[in-house]
């Protein structure tokens, strides 16, 4: 992926295996933001191929891409502002709904089952957050931590196949870290997919990514089991002197 | 809850029924104001639908009441003998036609709105402030130099001539030859006015609240996150903007068939822009804030007849103490936020 003449990804290739959890870690800058973006059809990769299900993911848009079962959340939180909480996770099922436009201003056929049916699908998912207390707020208006859990729940409410989450844990406290590891691993026992996770700090990711890659500069460095990771040359060079340690 | 909004709009058409059967004795005056303010209501709560709910700035939609206007007013001459053979000139001929009349006004502007919404909400920016800006310009210009919809002078009906010539003007060679003058019918009551105030309220209050409608709001506040939760933004855009050009057309429709007489200056910049101080000052996106505002800015510049030419320096200083004092609009809600 290269921005003007700054080539800022450059042949990274990973395969991430079904109902696999990967961790992507690497300094600030390495790319990886860039790397979601490439997938989710934010950015055209200006070479290369993305691959998802046997099929070439690149010309679609973002919001074809999420049909075809990709999510993900952002590293600068994006939630929709003016919409209160179970708003900013209904509208993860637009897509997937049979009352569109003119059904549901005549509130037609299945319109109030349909309804009901959301209702009850955002509860379930807010208790396993813990955020179902803050439903009606405003989700620009929820505490730094949940608005970051509040985009995981958006994102699982697509119903994705593969989930991308972009440093969900940052500025959380080390134990809120390891809870939040382990509410993602449960999520994908739970909902039987596949995550990809962004993080900044090595030691989270240890201890629940079944396996990891490494980048630096855009380049991939390491990709393995957390132990071969631990013990890599190349990954305790980049990552010697800078304040995380293995 | 949709039992109730079901059960509100089936009583208020009735009520309008009702209301409608005594306002044969409204004073003139009176029932001409509250038609336009129920004209008004159309056009700001439809744009609302563009500018408040989905976020995208339309500065044209006087345009599209202009295409709904003359359209179904030249229907409504030029065609008058055929619809006057066809359905009788009785009560329920009368109705049928302007149905007609209404859904072409409508349809027409709507699919205009199409042509010009699909090219610029695909791109992201205000590219359609400026396109819609243009077209409504270019809408007055065309109709300016239109001799069939009477072109600057404007059109309140059409001379039909017994050998087959329509002029909106008495032909000067065919002035021995019998005509007919077909002046542009009075369709517009109450009853339709607030037919449609009722039916607009009700598709737009049942659209956004309805999970599907959320998308709109989603729209607004972050595109990229909306697209990346599998929101076709340009759908919800594009189908934003064509329902609104709906209804500025049959605002036309009723406007057209209540004055009687179309000028191409009805339908000047200024009237885009005091339908879009309408929604601004009633906070975008806040259903019963943009109607007061629509009633309130109907209401003034009745009181201000004297002072009318200051009219769009007096819309200038509200928006301006608006914005300093209550920047969500008169009536919209406040986003508290937290400082993260
Ligand atoms: N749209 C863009 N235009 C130009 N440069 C960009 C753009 N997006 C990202 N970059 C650059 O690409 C590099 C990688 O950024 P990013 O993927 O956000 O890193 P990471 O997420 O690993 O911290 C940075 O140097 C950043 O400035
Ligand atoms: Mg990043």
């Amino acid at each position: 992926m290269r921005f003007g003449g700054l080539t800022c990804v450059d042949k990274v290739s990973t395969v991430v295996e079904n109902h696999e959890l990967v961790g992507m870690i690497g300094p600030n800058g390495a790319g990886k933001t860039t790397v979601f973006n490439m997938i989710t059809g934010v950015y055209d990769p200006t070479e290369g191929d993305i691959v998802f299900n046997g099929e070439s993911i690149v010309p679609y848009k973002p919001y074809e891409v999420s049909a075809k079962g990709i999510s993900r959340t952002f590293q600068n939180i994006r939630l929709f502002k003016s919409l209160s909480v179970k708003d900013n996770v209904r509208v993860s099922f637009i897509k997937n709904i049979k009352s569109k436009y003119f059904s549901s201003i005549l509130q037609l056929g299945k319109f109030s089952r349909e309804e009901k049916e959301i209702d009850k699908r955002i509860d379930e998912l807010l208790e396993m957050f813990d955020l179902l207390h803050e439903k009606d707020e405003y989700a620009s208006s929820l505490p730094y931590g949940d608005q970051r859990k509040l985009e995981i729940v958006r994102a699982l409410a697509t119903s994705p196949k593969l989930l991308l989450l972009d440093e969900p844990a940052a500025g959380m406290n080390p134990t809120e870290k390891v809870d939040l590891m382990n509410l993602i691993k449960k999520i994908k026992e739970l909902f039987d997919i596949s995550i990809l996770l962004i993080e900044h700090d090595m030691k989270v990711v240890m201890g629940v990514c079944e396996r990891i890659f490494v980048l630096e500069y855009g380049k991939k460095i390491a990709d393995g089991k957390p132990e071969e990771i631990r013990n890599d040359e190349k990954v305790i060079q980049a990552y010697l002197g800078d304040t995380h340690h293995i | 809850m949709q039992v109730k909004s079901k059960l509100l709009f089936l009583s208020s058409l009735i009520l309008i029924f009702v209301i409608n059967l005594f306002a044969g004795s409204i004073d003139p005056y009176f029932y001409t104001v509250i038609i336009y303010i129920g004209i008004n209501i159309i056009l700001a709560t439809s744009l609302n639908l563009i500018n408040g709910y989905t976020g995208q700035f339309s500065l044209g939609h006087a345009g599209f009441m202009a295409i709904g206007g003359y359209l179904s007013i030249a229907l409504s001459t030029y065609f008058a003998p055929f619809f006057q053979n066809t359905f009788g000139t009785g009560v329920f001929g009368e109705a049928i036609t302007f149905i007609i009349v209404l859904l072409a006004g409508g349809t027409a502007a709507a699919l205009v709105g199409l042509l010009v919404g699909v090219p610029s909400l695909r791109l992201k920016g205000d590219y359609l402030a400026i396109t819609t800006l243009g077209f409504a310009e270019i809408i007055r210009v065309v109709i300016q130099n239109m001799d069939v919809i009477g072109a600057s002078q404007g059109f309140r009906g059409v001379y039909i001539y017994n050998n087959g010539v329509k002029a909106p003007q008495m032909v000067q060679d065919l002035g021995e030859m019998s005509n007919i003058f077909y002046a542009v019918p009075k369709f517009t009551n109450f009853f339709w006015t607030f037919l449609f105030v009722a039916i607009i309220i009700y598709y737009v209050h049942n659209l956004i609240n309805s999970t599907y409608g959320r998308g709109f709001l989603s729209v607004k506040d972050d595109e990229i996150a909306a697209e990346s939760m599998g929101i076709n933004t340009t759908k919800f855009k594009v189908s934003a903007f064509v329902s609104g050009a709906f209804f500025a057309g049959i605002a036309g429709v009723l406007y057209g068939h209540f004055n009687l007489y179309l000028n191409p200056e009805d339908f000047n910049f200024l009237k885009s822009v005091e339908i879009v101080v309408m929604v601004i000052l009633g906070g975008m996106g806040s259903m019963i804030g943009v109607i007061i505002a629509a009633v309130l800015l109907t209401i003034l510049p009745e009181f201000l007849r004297s002072v009318s030419e200051y009219r769009m320096i007096i819309y200038a200083l509200l928006l301006i103490i608006m914005m300093l004092t209550r920047p969500q609009g008169l009536f919209g809600f406040k986003i508290k936020r937290k400082k993260l």
